[in-house]
C-alpha cells in the first residue's frame, strides 16, 4: 500500500466520522495555538530585545540623582559642569549627553499649548536611539555654547494600526493636535517667558514600528542644555543641575570598569558625597525581560497541557475507532494485511487527525495574535515563520501518532478470527 | 502433489473445547471439495486453520508442501495474502471502498503497483461479471453481486486455493446457482476450491465432499 493511497484512506476515515474528528482535534489545536504564541512572544522579545541594545548603545548607562538623599550640604548635586569634567578626563567615551527635562507652556501666535515636554540636551542626544528623520537642522556645539534660543521639535508619533485604548487616550494630547496643523520650521515660539526659534523638525518612526525600548520617553522639543539651564530650568537654587547624565562607553567591555572611573570622578566633584547612582540600563531591561518570561513560560505550559489533552483525545478516539471497526481489521488481516499494515494503518489516521488540529491550531494561533495586535499587543504576524507553523503542524501529528501508538498496537494484535465474527 | 496434506489435526479453545479431535486429509491440486456436516461440528474452524488465520492446537498442516507450524505470523500472513483467496458467507466488504477498491486492497498489500492493481481488478470484476459496477459500493450492489465482488477480490492475488465459508449461506437459489457455476468455472481452470456448505445441491457439485461430525471425519 502506498503512501498517497494511505493518506486516501484515512481521510476518508476522518471526514466519514466528522464529530468525532472534530473533537478530537480541538485539544491539540488549542494546544498548537499556544504553543504558536508563546513562541511568536519569544522571538518577538528577542528581536525587540536586540533591536534595542543595537540602538541603545552597548556600553550605556545612565547617571542619575539618588532618590530620597538629603544633601549634606558639600555637594551641588548632578550638574552640567559634572558632564563636562566626564568629558575632559575621560575622552573616550562615546557619548556623554547631560538631560534635564520639564513641562512648559509653548505660544506660536496666537495659540498656546500648555504641557508640553522640553529636554534640554546636547548634540550627542543624536548619538544613540536615534530614530529619528531630521528636517532643517539638529542643536550643534555652538548652540550650546552660546546658550543660542534654538528648539528642534519633535513631531507626535503617528499609529500605523491604532490600538483600541489610543483611539480614547491619543486625541486629547493637545501637543498632538496643535502640532499635527502646521509646519513649525523656522517659526518663532515661545517657552514660557522665552522666543525660541525652530531651527529644525524631527519625525519620529510609528508607534507600532518603533524600535526603542523606551519610545513613551519621547520629548516634544529639544533646546541646548545651556539655553535650558537659564529660562526653563526647576533648579532654581543650582543653576547647573541637570536631571541625569546619559552615558555610553562605546563598548560592552569597557562598562565596568568605566563605570567605576565615573564614579571615582564625581565623588571626588561630589566632594565625597554619594548623591548620584549609575543605572546600567541593560539590567533593567534585562530584569523586564525576566519578567516577561514567566509570562512566556505560562503559556507555553498551558500549550503542552492542551497538546497532552489533546493527545488523550485522540487516544480515545483511536480506540473508539478501533472498537467500531474490529471486522474490518479482521477482514483486513484475512485478505492479506500484516499487523504492521493495521498498526501502520492506525497511527497515520491519528497523524493525519493530529496534523489537521495542527493546521487549525496555526489558524487559530495566527488569527489570535493577529486579533491581539489590533489590541495593540506587542506582536504581530511577521513574528511568526512558516517553520514555526510547519513545527506546530509536525508537532501535533507526533503527539497523536504517539498517543494512538497503544491502541494501534493493540488492534494490530487481534486475533483474526475473532475480530472477523465481531458485528 | 498435493495442495493441502493435513494430519492429526486438533483444535482445542482456551475453555476446554475441542473444536476438531484430530482430522486428517489431504487435497489435490485442482480439486473442488466441499465440506459438510451440522453447526457447530468445527467446519469453520477448519477452514480457518487452513486459511492460516488459526493455528491448530496439535497434528500439521502442510500447504504446498510448507510446514505451517514453522512459520512465524509475519510469515503466515505473506503466505495467506500471496496463496489463498477468501470468500465469506456475510461477503465481508469494506463499505466506504468502491468494488474496484475493495478488488484491489489485496494487491496494495502484496505491493502491487497502482496502474497494475487497477487493471487487475477491473479484469476481475469483468470476469464476474461486473465490469459495469466497478465503481459501484457494496450498497449499491445486491447480495449476488456482492459475492462476485468477494470472489474477484480473492483471486486477486492469483492464489493457490480458495477458501469459501458458505458462500451461498446468505444468498436466494438464482444467485447461489450462479455463484456456484462461478466456483466451477474457476475449478475447471485449476483452481483448487475447498467450500464449506450446508447446502447439498452445493456439494453435489463438488468432487468429493468431506463430511464432519463433533470435530472428526464421519
Amino acid at each position: 500500500m502506498n503512501a498517497r493511497e494511505a493518506l486516501r484512506a484515512g481521510a476518508r476515515e476522518i471526514c466519514a466520522n466528522k464529530f468525532r474528528s472534530a473533537l478530537s482535534f480541538t485539544a491539540v489545536s488549542v494546544g498548537v495555538a499556544s504553543l504558536l504564541y508563546t513562541t511568536a512572544q519569544t522571538r518577538g522579545m528577542q528581536e525587540a530585545l536586540e533591536k534595542n541594545l543595537v540602538l541603545m548603545g552597548p556600553g550605556r548607562m545612565t547617571v542619575e540623582k539618588k532618590r530620597n538623599y538629603t544633601s549634606q550640604g558639600l555637594s551641588q548635586g548632578l550638574t552640567y559642569g559634572d558632564a563636562l569634567a566626564l568629558r575632559r578626563e575621560l575622552p573616550d567615551l562615546f557619548m556623554v549627553e547631560p538631560h534635564s527635562r520639564t513641562n512648559v507652556k509653548i505660544v506660536a501666535g496666537r495659540i498656546s499649548v500648555p504641557q508640553v515636554s522640553v529636554s534640554g540636551t546636547t548634540p550627542d542626544f543624536r548619538l544613540r536611539d536615534w530614530v529619528y528623520k531630521l528636517r532643517g537642522r539638529f542643536l550643534n556645539e555652538w548652540d550650546v555654547a552660546h546658550r543660542a534660543r534654538v528648539v528642534v521639535m519633535v513631531e507626535p508619533a503617528i499609529w500605523i494600526k491604532k490600538p483600541f485604548w489610543a483611539k480614547f487616550w491619543g486625541e486629547d494630547d493637545p501637543y498632538a493636535a496643535f502640532a499635527k496643523r502646521r509646519d513649525l520650521l523656522g517659526a518663532q515660539i515661545r517657552l514660557e517667558d522665552s522666543v525660541f526659534t525652530v531651527v529644525g523638525v524631527l519625525t519620529p518612526p510609528p508607534r507600532d514600528k518603533d524600535p526603542r525600548w523606551d519610545s513613551w520617553n519621547t520629548p516634544n522639543a529639544l533646546v541646548p542644555i545651556t539655553a535650558y539651564q537659564q529660562g526653563l530650568s526647576r533648579y532654581e537654587k543650582n543653576p547647573d543641575a541637570v536631571d541625569e547624565i546619559r552615558i555610553d562607553t562605546g563598548s560592552e567591555r569597557t562598562l565596568a570598569s568605566r563605570r567605576q572611573q565615573i564614579e571615582a570622578i564625581l565623588k571626588r566633584r561630589h566632594r565625597g558625597e554619594l548623591d548620584f547612582e549609575i543605572k546600567d540600563q541593560r539590567e533593567e531591561i534585562e530584569s523586564e525581560l525576566e519578567n516577561m518570561r514567566k509570562y512566556v513560560k505560562a503559556g507555553l505550559a498551558l500549550g503542552v497541557v492542551a497538546l497532552l489533552a489533546g493527545g488523550i483525545g485522540i487516544m480515545n478516539v483511536t480506540l473508539a475507532t478501533i472498537f467500531a471497526r474490529v471486522r474490518e481489521i479482521g477482514i483486513r488481516r484475512a485478505i492479506g494485511a500484516s499487523r504492521a499494515d493495521i498498526l501502520a494503518q492506525f497511527l497515520l489516521e491519528a497523524a493525519m487527525l493530529g496534523a489537521a488540529g495542527g493546521v487549525a491550531g496555526v489558524a487559530l494561533g495566527l488569527g489570535g495574535i493577529q486579533w491581539l495586535s489590533g489590541l495593540g499587543g506587542s506582536r504581530d504576524l511577521a513574528q511568526v515563520t512558516w517553520l514555526q507553523c510547519a513545527e506546530g503542524v509536525a508537532l501535533a501529528a507526533l503527539v497523536s501518532a504517539v498517543f494512538a501508538l497503544m491502541p494501534a498496537y493493540q488492534a494490530s494484535r487481534l486475533d483474526p478470527v475473532e475480530a472477523l465474527k465481531a458485528e | 502433489m498435493s495442495s493441502i496434506l493435513v494430519d492429526g489435526l486438533t483444535r482445542t479453545y482456551p475453555g476446554g473445547y475441542q473444536a476438531l479431535k484430530g482430522v486428517s486429509f489431504s487435497v489435490a491440486q485442482g480439486e473442488f471439495v466441499a465440506v459438510m456436516g451440522p453447526s457447530g461440528c468445527g467446519k469453520s474452524t477448519l477452514l480457518n486453520i487452513l486459511g492460516l488465520l488459526d493455528r491448530p492446537t496439535g497434528g500439521r498442516y502442510r500447504l504446498e508442501g510448507a510446514e505451517t507450524a514453522r512459520l512465524g505470523d509475519a510469515e503466515l500472513t505473506g503466505l495467506r495474502r500471496a496463496r489463498i483467496g477468501f470468500v465469506f458467507q456475510a461477503f465481508n466488504l469494506l463499505p466506504r471502498l468502491s468494488a474496484l477498491e475493495n478488488v484491489a486492497l489485496p494487491m496494495a498489500y502484496a505491493g502491487t503497483g497502482v496502474p497494475e492493481r487497477r487493471a487487475r481488478a477491473r479484469e476481475l470484476l469483468t470476469r464476474v461479471g461486473l465490469g459495469r459496477k466497478a465503481e459501484n459500493t457494496p450498497l449499491q450492489l445486491s447480495g449476488g453481486e456482492r459475492q462476485r465482488v468477494g470472489i474477484a477480490r480473492a483471486l486477486a492475488n492469483k492464489p493457490a486455493l480458495l477458501l469459501a465459508d458458505e458462500p451461498t449461506g446468505n444468498l436466494d437459489s438464482k444467485s447461489s446457482a450462479e455463484i456456484l457455476a462461478l466456483f466451477k468455472e474457476l475449478n475447471m481452470e485449476g483452481m483448487t476450491v475447498v467450500l464449506v456448505t450446508h447446502d447439498p445441491a452445493i456439494s453435489a457439485a463438488a468432487g468429493r465432499v468431506l463430511k464432519i461430525k463433533d470435530g472428526a471425519l464421519a
